[in-house]
């Protein structure tokens, strides 16, 4: 290592005007405006589920849209914070979506209890998991390239957020757009995948997100 | 902070050791060694700079810098541990050194007297001197007409050559 003295020098010698981060709620507007424009071209593409209008007249799956949708802007505003070393000094925000996602959780519970007699079971299984991979793949890239700019410190949850943020997206596009209504298959094939994926962020995150 | 954003490389300068100090105390109480401490606060300096652009000066400076010093502590305390870790000796190769006799000695006294004698005589008699009468060096060197530092290498070079003898 140099003298002290030789890289206090050295590092004022290279300190050029900087132009500073945009304020964390910018940059996860900016993180949910792409998220959000790429879902609706996406469902533009694919199309709206052939039943969508008789699906928003239930209560349970309007919930779950919403909540899902709330999961996505709770993630991403945490993936926002997470890029700046102290948090930008907003924690209990920075751990929003744990709580948007419990309140998930308790939403499915209740759609779950509703689903009687059950919808019947889709015959496709893996499949819906591969979609969502399929779709979530460009989110997550661009939330890991946008979130490598700042300097994270803490960047296994931070990793786990920005994968929990684009595959909400993927979610709810095939949610949006398949025709199913078995709680026991969206939970198996969608959400349960998307949580697992949300834990190996973490891994992912050490990976990408480490500087 | 301010400043330094806007490219005043005095003030930045300024800030930067202003930091270490603040640092210095706060790393010295967590690492042991000096010297890593050193190393950790200049890498800690160098990610301050690194992401000086995430700092904004609308809010307090000192978070922002410990949080990124805890960072970067963490990383060096994970290294140091693991290579702790890597050193350490496994349970099962100490089995070999619990089987061994540890209460008889390899060496007796009559062979450390034996190789005494073989000494040269001046260097003997100051390990009689010290050993077996207690004198202290400074006594020694009273009865022998010589200096105390004299004594004292005169002893350390016959402890050198009995090791070697000892040891073989």
């Amino acid at each position: 290592m140099k003298d002290f003295e030789q890289l206090v020098v050295q590092l004022a010698g290279e300190a050029s005007m900087v132009k500073p981060a945009p304020h964390p709620y910018l940059l996860s507007l900016k993180l949910i405006g792409a998220g959000a424009a790429y879902l609706a071209v996406s469902l533009a593409v694919s199309g709206l589920r052939p039943d969508w209008t008789q699906a928003i007249s239930q209560p349970w799956f309007v919930a779950e849209i919403v909540i899902l949708f709330a999961v996505f802007v709770a993630a991403s505003l945490s993936a926002a914070l997470l890029s700046f070393p102290d948090l930008h000094q907003k924690r209990g925000l920075a751990f929003a979506p744990l709580w948007m996602f419990a309140l998930f959780l308790v939403v499915m519970w209740f759609a779950w209890r509703a689903d009687s007699p059950p919808a019947a079971l889709p015959l496709h299984t893996i499949e819906c998991t591969s979609c969502i991979v399929l779709v979530a793949f460009l989110p997550t890239a661009w939330t890991f390239y946008i979130m490598r700019n700042y300097a994270s410190t803490h960047f296994h949850w931070a990793g786990s957020v920005a994968i929990l943020s684009a595959f909400s997206v993927g979610a709810l596009w095939l949610r949006l757009q398949e025709a199913n209504d078995s709680i026991a298959h969206v939970v198996e094939w969608h959400y349960l995948p998307t949580l697992a994926f949300a834990v190996l962020g973490l891994w992912i995150g050490r990976r990408l997100l480490k500087w | 902070m301010r400043k330094a954003l806007g490219g005043d490389q005095a003030a930045y300068a300024e800030l930067l050791r202003e930091t270490a100090r603040l640092l210095r105390p706060f790393l010295s109480r967590r690492i042991g060694f000096e010297g890593d401490a050193d190393d950790v606060l200049q890498e800690i300096l160098v990610s301050i700079h690194k992401a000086r652009h995430t700092y904004d000066g609308n809010r307090p400076y000192k978070p922002w810098m410990y949080a990124i010093a805890k960072f970067r502590l963490q990383d060096y305390l994970r290294v140091h541990y693991a290579d702790q870790l890597r050193h350490a000796e496994d349970i099962d190769d100490l089995e070999n050194i619990f089987g061994a006799d540890v209460t008889e000695p390899a060496i007796s006294y009559e062979s450390i007297s034996g190789e005494v004698l073989k000494l040269p005589e001046k260097q003997a008699t100051i390990l009689r001197l010290i050993h077996q009468e207690g004198y202290t060096s400074k006594e020694v060197a009273t009865t022998l007409g010589m200096t105390e530092s004299a004594v004292k290498v005169a002893a350390h070079r016959a402890y050198k050559v009995l090791r070697q003898k000892l040891e073989r």
